[in-house]
């Protein structure tokens, strides 16, 4: 079975705490989900999802606290509008837009997490496989850096 | 005419010393149109307007305004007055320092500018454009057209149709190749009146955002980042692709974009001196 | 010199393209690039030039120059030198005399540069002469010509239906070995060109370091690199070290060197921010002193090649020629 690696960026405030409150009242979470803690979801600048993508994501999840109950008062107002936006960017660019998802979780809202985070690991895995990173996919020959692997040199032991 | 109107009036501005200088456009020795300073009353006969004038002059005025001390006049078209909002809101620019020169466009000529073979058809955003005169200015010159919303059968709309419809595969592969030929030069950076941070997020020597190499990969990240930063932002002059030396196609991401912009939350850059919704709080009933 | 016709050199094209890398002018999405081409016949052999020159083969945007790896205490420096032994099809006279500037500053002076040493001994150069010259071209005016062989491995000049084959360097003999011309020995003309202008001296140059057309024409620059980028003798880099993503524990620096540009900002910004380069008069006296007089006066080599490439390019249509010209007019007397 295709296991998604998916990257979580949890607000420190609502989402990890309730990651945390979903482990610690025994609801199991898929291991696919790599948590990032962040200080808010105002946090996560479009260019570290871009990134996590870049670098080999099959899915990206960003929580943050619920309207309203921003540590930061208004961080939270700022994600939700960028993702949807950066969404469509992605999605225009060749990413099936199911594969990034906004979503809030309170710190009491243990079972929510784990729903949450099982829910997308599903859609992930049946999406398969993200080719957004996999130029080779397409171009048999890549024209930038080549590989030659010449001479090695052992520094240190 | 235009032409006349513009050097007549750029002449009287310098010599009752209203401004330091005017940007506007000239024909270069190889009949290319190009910006221009002009800060002797004598060079007023250089300034030139024709369909040419793709430029938005716009991008000069941040540097300009810090070298001098007194007011920059400044040569603009309907389209580009829509960066001087922006610019205005965002705090970047002081208005009250600028002379607005407005000029009536009939809209600029789509073909490689720099090397002036014009294809005889409008520019894509010129058959959309709405716009007769700038939405802020000193002084007009002209202002008697009228503005028809043409139909777009341009080569660019008919690649922005199939994309909207394409497989997430075709898109990514048109998108990696598109940013395959990229070569870091930035110009497409340096064209943009809207992209001038003192350093650039995808240049920093501590950046861990993107490599610098130019990579696909790397390439993708830079454009997609800098396409983000102008959400809301970005009036579409196209200046990014214009600069390109590799034709890659930028203004499709500004304007999937501003579309996005315009449909979430019903805003359109430029028009009004605001700014973008992005860097703002909710509002009532969202 | 001997004669090929069309259809037998994309014969040799192909054979060749079986055991090397063969580059040759390709159209992807309307930009003309020295590429590897997917079948022959994609090949363009009528251009004006392409966007890039050759120099992007040998000298690349960007290089891996070292991979190093941590794993706990056990560190491993890897070298990357590139060993792909290439044929460069359709180099214009002029990119190949920026390749004899790039070596005359890369591998004649130390220090020597590896890389591009490397690179360049396994390239073979198959010019292909330019019939006439292009709008903003202007080769013959700094010592160069559309059909100058110089620097080329093998030229190639139109005749007729096919191409006369002027064999240069021993790396061409050794590429034509075996190859059966359709006709030997026809009469070459050389053709004559014109220099369409006369350079300004070097002490004119000199003289000229503080004039005020470096304020008036640089006014209009945006600071981007495109000049730089398409020029086939630009070679100024940047090396920087970027993280890779760890494999299985292992923790991956890759040390890269990518192209910079004189006309950039930051290009000389040093610690605390000073910029000794910070008009953008004085960058773009830097680069235009660059190819007309500090390569010269250092190696004896004109370092502007002609091809006219920062012309066609520049967005906001800075014009080395008009620059030169300007230079001229300011000549006491």
């Amino acid at each position: 079975m295709f296991e998604p690696k998916i990257i979580a960026f949890l607000c420190t405030w609502c989402s990890y705490t309730g990651a945390d409150l979903a482990g610690t009242s025994r609801k199991s979470s898929p291991w696919n989900i790599r948590a990032i803690r962040t200080p808010c979801s105002g946090r996560v600048a479009p260019e570290l999802i871009i990134k996590a993508f870049s670098e080999g994501a099959d899915g990206v999840l960003v929580l943050g606290c619920h309207i309203g109950e921003c540590h930061y008062d208004s961080g939270n107002h700022r994600t939700a509008k960028r993702i949807p936006l950066l969404s469509s960017l992605l999605t225009i660019t060749g990413l099936e837009p199911e594969r990034l998802r906004l979503d809030w979780v309170s710190a009491s809202e243990g079972v929510r997490f784990s729903q949450i985070a099982q829910e997308f690991t599903e859609t992930v895995r049946e999406l398969g496989p993200c080719k957004w990173n996999a130029p080779d996919l397409f171009f048999a020959t890549q024209p930038e850096i080549v590989e030659a692997t010449e001479t090695k040199v052992e520094v240190g032991s | 005419m235009i032409t006349k109107k513009i050097q007549e009036y750029a002449s009287s501005l310098l010599a009752d010393q209203v401004v330091d200088c005017v940007i506007g456009y000239e024909v270069g020795p190889r009949r290319t149109t190009r910006p221009i300073f002009v800060d002797q009353q004598a060079d007023t006969d250089r300034l030139v307007w024709n369909q040419n004038c793709s430029h938005n002059l716009t991008v000069y005025l941040r540097q300009k305004l810090n070298d001098t001390e007194g007011r920059i006049g400044i040569v603009v078209k309907p389209c580009d007055s829509k960066t001087i909002n922006v610019l205005g809101a965002e705090n970047r620019i002081d208005r009250d320092r600028l002379h607005i020169i407005g000029i009536e466009c009939e809209g600029i000529l789509e073909g490689n500018v720099k090397q002036n073979a014009d294809s005889g058809e409008l520019q894509r955003r010129c058959l959309a454009c709405d716009l007769t005169e700038p939405l802020d200015m000193d002084y007009m010159i002209g202002g008697s057209i009228e503005r028809k919303n043409l139909p777009d059968n341009s080569t660019s709309n008919k690649l922005s149709r199939w994309l909207e419809k394409a497989t997430a595969d075709d898109r990514l592969e048109y998108w990696l190749s598109e940013f395959d030929r990229c070569i870091r030069c930035y110009a497409c950076r340096q064209a943009c009146p809207l992209c001038d941070c003192p350093t650039c997020l995808f240049e920093r020597e501590d950046s861990i955002w993107t490599g610098s190499s130019a990579t696909t990969k790397d390439n993708r990240s830079f454009h997609l980042g800098r396409a983000f930063h102008l959400a809301g932002r970005c009036i579409g002059c196209g200046e990014c692709q214009r600069a390109c030396p590799m034709d890659i196609n930028l203004g499709e991401l500004n304007r999937v974009l501003a579309r996005e912009m315009e449909e979430q939350f019903h805003h359109r850059a430029g028009y009004t001196v605001e700014l973008s919704p992005i860097t703002t709080i909710l509002g009532e009933g969202r | 010199m001997d004669f090929i016709s069309k259809k037998s050199l994309e014969s040799w094209l192909a054979s060749v393209a079986e055991t090397k890398k063969l580059y040759a002018p390709v159209y992807t999405d309307g930009v003309l690039l020295y590429q590897q081409p997917n079948e022959i016949e994609d090949i363009v052999w009528d251009f004006s030039r392409p966007v890039q020159s050759a120099k992007e083969i040998i000298f690349p945007q960007s290089e891996k120059m070292l991979t190093i790896e941590k794993n706990g205490q056990n560190i491993q420096i890897i070298e990357n030198l590139n060993n792909d032994i290439s044929v460069i099809f359709g180099v214009r006279s002029c990119d190949a005399r920026g390749c004899l500037v790039l070596d005359k500053l890369l591998v004649e002076a130390e220090p020597v540069d590896h890389y591009y040493k490397t690179r360049r001994e396994n390239t073979a150069l198959v010019g292909l002469a330019c019939e006439e010259m292009g709008d903003t071209c202007f080769c013959t005016s700094v010592g160069g010509g559309p059909d100058n062989s110089e620097g080329l491995d093998v030229m190639l000049h139109r005749h007729q239906d096919g191409y006369l084959v002027e064999i240069v360097s021993s790396a061409g003999e050794e590429l034509f070995n075996g190859i059966e011309f359709d006709r030997q020995d026809i009469a070459f003309n050389e053709r004559r060109f014109e220099p369409e202008f006369v350079l300004p001296s070097q002490d004119l140059l000199k003289s000229s370091f503080d004039s005020e057309i470096w304020r008036s024409e640089s006014e209009r620059c945006l600071s981007c690199r495109i000049c730089a980028y398409v020029c086939p003798t630009c070679r100024c880099f940047d090396v920087r070290d970027e993280p890779g993503a760890s494999n299985n524990g292992t923790e991956i620096v890759e040390r890269i060197r990518g192209w910079d540009s004189c006309s950039g900002e930051a290009y000389r910004r040093i610690a605390g921010g000073h910029n000794p380069r910070e008009a953008k008069a004085d960058r773009l006296r830097n680069r235009i002193y660059c190819k007309l007089h500090y390569t010269q006066e250092q190696s004896g080599m004109m370092a502007c090649t002609g091809c006219g490439r920062c012309i066609d390019s520049c967005p906001v249509n800075i014009d080395i020629t008009e620059i030169i010209g300007l230079i001229l007019e300011g000549e006491p007397g």
